[in-house]
């Protein structure tokens, strides 16, 4: 990590929060980039406003809480053999670590907005924390071990030969909805919610924290899909092309995966996801950290 | 500028405020969180002399693990028992839990 | 990381550590009470990341904002006034344990200052990620595993304590769920 590592990574969140809003336009029919930057100033030139009775600490500062884990997350998704990121020997867990945070800004933002359906949307958000929170720490325990390692970059140098998505199908299947619980894209979009609880637990944001929040969301999208590349998927490994373009291309494939599934699928309930996640993607999880440390010792060994 | 006896005495405080927590509140919940207090004093003692006197030593680094799990376990019971006891009682004020008493 | 920046990020970090505690039990609103309590177990997974401890940084920091979120769950749930503004006073015998926690705090501080501990130097045996991998699994897999049986147990009952109706179905209703005190039980 050297110091001009940060500004890298707040130049990859910026230039990635752009392409993440056009991909979710291209996805929903609208492929200009044009309404993405004419709604980034409409947003920013809103007056800042706040509900008349609200938690003023919880309220101002769920945003920033929120864009600090979401460029935490950011921070550890390795992307090149150059600019790894912040490359620390936990970094998996320094990933799941960061994205733990999305959980009580979301709780904050919705607490802060002073009752309504805003605190509803914040507690949702909360059950699918419970649902989302295992399988996403087993299955990047499950995904270290063929590397014996937790450093995101050591888990894509020992994918030079075959994509972990191959060896471990099981443990992908697990992982993409998870990631996609954390960054409540659709289906798992209960936070926001905006047809059922009149834009849920950002609601009343205006002006700037509207513009961090949306930010945030999709900053998150990135980190995800990053890391989702990165550890599935051989980062940037790859032919032909430079390793920057690889990864790229992969998180973007991974990005409008998730953006575009999420378009075709009803949002989730929360009892009955609570109910079906307990009983079958955790003992799936146990069984993908079984596989892996299988995988390890059959063939990495 | 950081020795071990700053982290402990760091320590020491946040122990104490958690011994203030669990004495004086009346709900269960915040006496729980009093004890966690007491615990994560006690995680930053281990974390302490792990740094400062005996770097080579894993079972420090997994004796602080087991404590996390601790914090943990006892949460969890405290919660179940509070929810218990509230279906009971339609209370959780330790206060008005005094059956036992005299 | 070099003294000067242990020193940098510990005592700002201590000072939050500390008031953000302190705070936990003088403001009325639960939910900044159990937010307080994350900031401060937080802080103090940065303060085990500055003192050389990577993984039980991290791990201190994924584990309690999962815990401490769960907290304000159920303090929103189980407390009289869960939004701080009715004014009501939680505390009974504050000056006893103040002057209880005062005394505790003192002791502690005088054996940490006064104690001659002995000194290590960090250098490449120092304990990282693969250390502790090994230890788990080699010297201390007894405790690991009474760690996981009692993490177990803890599941069960704290699953069984919270039914409706406890472990023998007392008095639980056969219909859907009903919580006590709807209908005077």
């Amino acid at each position: 990590m050297s110091a001009a590592t940060p500004f890298a990574v707040v130049g990859v969140a910026i230039v990635g929060a752009f392409a993440v809003a056009w991909l979710e336009g291209v996805v929903a029919g609208r492929p200009s980039p044009v309404p993405v930057i004419r709604g980034v100033g409409r947003t920013l030139s809103e007056p800042m406003s706040a509900p008349a009775t609200y938690d003023r600490w919880l309220f101002h500062m769920a945003p920033t809480l929120l864009l600090v884990a979401a460029l935490v997350a950011l921070s550890t998704v390795p992307w090149t053999p150059g600019f790894r990121g912040i490359d620390t020997e936990a970094g998996v867990i320094l990933f799941a670590g960061a994205l733990a945070y999305v959980t009580p800004a979301v709780f904050m933002a919705g607490w802060g907005a002073g009752g309504g359906l805003a605190v509803v949307g914040g507690f949702r958000f909360l059950g699918l924390m419970l649902a989302y929170a295992m399988p996403l720490a087993m299955v990047l325990t499950a995904v270290g071990a063929p590397a014996e390692s937790l450093r995101p970059a050591a888990i894509v140098e020992v994918q030079a030969n075959v994509p972990m998505a191959i060896v471990q199908p099981l443990a992908l299947a697990l992982f993409v909805p998870s990631v996609m619980a954390v960054a409540f894209i659709p289906p798992f979009d209960l936070p926001q919610a905006s047809s059922e609880l009149g834009g849920g637990a950002f609601s009343r944001y205006s002006g700037l924290e509207a513009g961090l929040v949306a930010l945030s969301q999709r900053i998150l999208v990135v980190a995800v899909a990053g890391m989702t590349a990165a550890v599935f998927l051989g980062g940037w490994h790859g032919p032909l092309l430079p390793a920057a373009v690889w990864m790229v291309l992969k998180t973007a494939a991974v990005a409008g995966l998730m953006l575009w599934a999420g378009r075709r699928l009803p949002r989730v309930e929360i009892d009955r996801l609570l109910a079906f996640a307990w009983k079958v993607p955790i003992p799936l999880s146990i069984l993908a950290i079984g596989w892996g440390g299988l995988v390890t010792l059959l063939f990495y060994r | 500028m950081i020795s071990l006896p700053v982290v402990l005495g760091v320590a020491a405080v946040m122990f104490a405020i958690g011994v203030y927590g669990v004495l004086s509140q009346t709900n269960t919940v915040m006496v729980i969180m009093g004890v966690e207090l007491m615990l994560g004093a006690a995680m930053l003692n281990v974390v302490g002399f792990l740094r400062y006197s005996w770097p080579e030593a894993a079972s420090g680094s997994f004796f602080v693990l087991v404590i996390m799990t601790l914090m943990a376990v006892e949460a969890a019971i405290g919660f179940a028992l509070v929810i218990s006891v509230f279906r009971h009682r339609r209370t959780a004020e330790l206060d008005d839990l005094s059956g036992l008493r005299d | 990381m070099s003294d000067l920046g242990v020193a940098l990020v510990v005592w700002p970090s201590a000072a939050i550590l500390l008031v953000t505690a302190l705070y936990v039990f003088r403001t009325a609103s639960m939910a900044r009470a159990g937010l307080l309590l994350l900031a401060s177990l937080g802080v103090e997974g940065l303060i085990f990341l500055a003192l050389a401890s990577e993984f039980l940084g991290a791990l201190q920091l994924l584990m309690m904002s999962g815990e401490m979120v769960l907290m304000v769950f159920f303090m929103v749930m189980f407390m009289p006034d869960p939004g701080g503004l009715m004014g009501m006073d939680m505390t009974h015998d504050k000056r006893r344990a103040q002057a209880f926690a005062v005394a505790a705090g003192i002791a502690l501080a005088l054996v940490a200052v006064l104690t001659d501990w002995p000194a290590g130097t960090l250098n490449a045996d120092a304990v990282d990620v693969r250390a502790i991998g090994f230890e788990v699994m080699g010297r201390s897999m007894f405790t690991f595993l009474f760690a996981g049986m009692t993490l177990m147990f803890t599941m069960i009952g704290g699953t069984l304590l919270a039914k409706q109706g406890g472990r023998y179905r007392v008095g639980a209703p056969s219909g859907e769920l009903r919580d006590a005190g709807d209908e005077g039980r």
